[in-house]
């Protein structure tokens, strides 16, 4: 077993996993560790020259060029707002539809002024996606990868198990356990409002607080084909992610026609009572 | 060796297929900068790594430019990969293991290249390309040796090309404006003093690669390396790098010579590989170097750190006056001064010129009438600089060099330039090998 973390994107980046030979592990990790903190410098809004600063930055008729990580992750944002009925909401309610995305120059133009943009919800799962990309090629298969426990990505388990053994528990510290999950080949989303209001709901411009929490899981193929769709390469994790803050708002309605619409996805709302949402799932929860 | 003359259209089917999917047209990079024509710049990559690749983010943000040509010898895992962002960025390119292959067939279609290959390199690669009729983005350090940096100034000079040298703050807006503006026009620090900076990093593996993107033994070697552990790790090895001091270092200790305006008359030093194996860092992982500038307000002590076992305080520089202190860092925002109040001039109307910020503890006006509003223990003031710069690090430097092309501008980082800290820089290793102090002459400088 190998078992390393690495602080970025404002959370603990951590990975579990399972290789004959452990250094071999370790290296790996670092490696991916690398590219997270690459990402980071051209996703956070919070650092002045990456591509999120200079899109958030432009007047109207302006634009800017990002980079290819950056262009799939608005690809990416862009598709799942649609699919959310602008649930999911990278600008948090300033206005995304006013950025046009032209993928062949990778451009971003502003169509109006003012759009501020916050990958948080997306870009932690669409890191954890590409952190895979670097283990699988260091023929690290079996791992467990997540940030700060909300966007996780479940490779294959250790020799002779089922599945990486999770839960999903309410907020706090003794939370009680309200799903046990064995994950295999799966990513996992979840949100919640226990940091306080940082979930905001952009189709009414005020902060999500009658849910405590979202969780989305469903196999990685699923919504890595989901992804596809939009021109992104495998990211289950990132898919994941955008679902779980899009359940935070969705009124019940929408996640379970979601859910039954989409083959395998699987969700979890906890307000005033615990919802489960077990769409076609074929996975199997305990 | 893989040409990739297909269209960008073709070579990208996957992002195509995909994007095609949603709706979406890619078009090629020449088509869309045909509109710039004739201004275009043909460029060459040579070394594709991980600065070579951070080179490119930089240039797919600056019309009119279009990588046309990349070398790296390592096929197995840099030359392909750099070659797929390459098509994913719309660049039509060849790739070549080899430079001088590249010259050969390369060298009537290109304007400039861009040379990101380690230390012991970078003296062959811009010389063939200077004679090759090449303008010449070189990265830092100039070279692992002085011998081998007089000869990029010697053939940049006759050759009548432009060599720049990526010593990249040279051109960041921050430090522009700080240099010209607070220090130069407005001498906000006063009589500066001394001088600090320092790069701490944390600690660090080597770096490793899975076996399967081992290169041959033969390639290996051809190119100067014993091994693939040293071929990835080159930074540490005597005869191929400096260590962390050339490496970090030399950013920082380039930015003494500038904002001081001289060049150092000593140097001592003091550093060793103190923590790591020495079969894998020779070069020293620890380094602490006291130089000693005259300049015409009077001597200037600097000092300057580099470790790499603990990155407290990543990495700036500091600049310490009688009235005032400065610290600036190529990381993003950080820049600040600091009024010494009991010697310095107030800077009410520097704020009001917008060349500093309003100090972030600026008292609340006052109601007429009232001396004090009291409150919580106020902290002395401290001014953020005005800039920001919303571009990647290494853009402005980049633009410099193109825009110097086509003529109307002075490169910001000549061989001279890069020449002098060459020779700054490398002194220190000498420094902490003969444990004492190591003095310049002005001939040192010289070429
Ligand atoms: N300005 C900066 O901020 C900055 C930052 C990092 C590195 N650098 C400089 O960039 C250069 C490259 O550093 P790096 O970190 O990318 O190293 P790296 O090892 O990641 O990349 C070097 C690349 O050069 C290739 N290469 C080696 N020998 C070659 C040859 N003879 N011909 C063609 N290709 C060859 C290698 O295959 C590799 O892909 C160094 O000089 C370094 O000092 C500058």
């Amino acid at each position: 077993m190998f078992h390393v973390q690495h602080a970025a994107m404002a959370t603990v980046f951590e990975i579990r996993g399972e290789c004959r030979d452990p250094d071999v592990g370790r290296q790996a990790a670092r490696a991916a560790f690398a590219v997270v903190d690459r990402l980071e410098q051209t996703l956070s809004r919070f650092i002045e020259n990456s591509d999120i600063s200079r899109i958030n930055h432009l007047a109207a008729g302006e634009s800017t060029i990002v980079g290819y990580e950056t262009l799939q992750c608005l690809q990416l944002a862009r598709l799942m707002y649609g699919q959310t009925a602008a649930a999911f909401d990278i600008s948090l309610g300033t206005g995304f539809e006013n950025l046009e995305i032209v993928p062949e120059e990778f451009r971003v133009v502003a169509r109006a002024a003012g759009v501020r943009l916050d990958l948080g919800a997306i870009g932690k799962g669409y890191a954890v996606d590409r952190m895979a990309d670097v283990l699988e090629d260091w023929e690290v298969s079996r791992a467990l990868i997540h940030a700060g426990a909300s966007s996780v990505l479940a490779l294959d388990p250790k020799a002779g198990e089922e599945g990486w053994p999770l839960t999903l528990s309410e907020p706090g510290h003794n939370g009680r356990v309200l799903a046990k999950l064995s994950a295999r080949q799966c990513a996992l989303g979840a949100s919640g409002i226990s940091k306080g209001d940082h979930i905001v709901n952009g189709l009414v411009g005020e902060p999500v607080r009658s849910r405590t929490a979202a969780w989305v899981w469903a196999p990685r193929r699923v919504l890595a084909d989901l992804g596809r769709r939009a021109g992104v390469d495998a990211s289950a994790a990132a898919v994941a992610d955008a679902l779980s803050t899009a359940f935070m708002i969705s009124s019940i309605d929408a996640i379970e026609a979601y859910c039954q619409s989409h083959d395998g996805i699987e969700a979890w709302i906890l307000a005033d009572t615990f919802l489960h949402f077990p769409g076609t799932s074929p996975l199997n929860t305990g | 060796m893989d040409h990739n003359k297909r269209s960008p259209r073709i070579d990208r089917r996957d992002f195509l297929k995909t994007t095609a999917a949603a709706g979406l047209a890619l078009g090629s990079r020449s088509l869309v900068s045909a509109a710039g024509g004739t201004n275009d710049l043909r460029v060459a990559l040579i070394g594709g790594g991980n600065q070579g690749m951070v080179l490119l983010e930089s240039c797919q943000k600056i019309p009119n430019i279009r990588i046309t040509a990349l070398c790296d010898i390592w096929e197995e895992y840099r030359q392909k990969y750099a070659s797929g962002r390459l098509r994913t960025y719309g660049y039509e390119h060849n790739a070549y293991t080899d430079i001088h292959e590249m010259l050969d067939k390369e060298k009537d279609r290109l304007d400039a290249a861009i040379v990101a290959t380690p230390d012991f390199w970078h003296a062959d690669h811009a010389v063939a390309c200077l004679n090759a009729g090449l303008h010449v983005y070189c990265e830092k350090e100039m070279s692992n040796t002085l011998p081998n940096a007089r000869r990029i100034v010697v053939a940049a000079r006759e050759s009548g090309k432009l060599l720049q040298v990526g010593h990249q703050r040279r051109s960041n807006p921050r430090y522009r404006f700080t240099y010209q503006k607070l220090l130069r026009e407005n001498r906000l620090l006063g009589r500066i003093t001394t001088a600090t900076g320092q790069w701490n990093r944390s600690r660090q593996d080597p770096l490793t690669m899975p076996a399967r993107y081992n290169m041959p033994p033969e390639r290996l070697e051809k190119y100067g390396f014993r091994s693939m552990e040293q071929f990835l790790n080159w930074r540490w090895y005597r005869g191929l790098g400096g260590g962390p001091i050339v490496d970090l270092g030399s950013h920082q200790i380039d930015i003494f010579n500038w904002f001081l305006g001289a060049r150092p008359a000593s140097v001592m030093a003091s550093g060793g590989t103190d923590y790591y194996s020495k079969d894998t860092h020779e070069w020293y992982d620890s380094v602490m170097a006291v130089f000693e500038y005259p300049t015409p307000d009077g001597t200037v002590r600097a000092s300057y750190q580099t470790i790499t076992t603990n990155g407290f305080g990543g990495y700036f520089e500091l600049f310490l006056g009688d009235q005032g202190s400065l610290e600036i860092s190529e990381s993003s925002g950080r820049g600040k001064l600091y009024r010494d109040i009991a010697n310095a001039p107030d800077w009410g109307s520097i704020v009001k010129q917008g060349l500093l910020r309003e100090p972030e503890e600026a008292p609340r006006t006052q109601a007429p009438g009232v001396v004090l509003d009291v409150r919580e223990t106020a902290p002395p003031p401290s001014y953020a600089l005005p800039v920001q710069s919303t571009k990647l690090y290494h853009q402005p430097h980049l633009e410099n060099f193109f825009d110097a092309i086509r003529g109307g501008v002075e490169l910001n980082c000549t061989a001279e330039d890069g020449y002098e800290t060459a020779v700054t820089v490398l002194k220190v290793n000498e420094a902490v090998e003969r444990a004492g102090r190591v003095l310049f002459t002005p001939s040192d400088f010289e070429i």
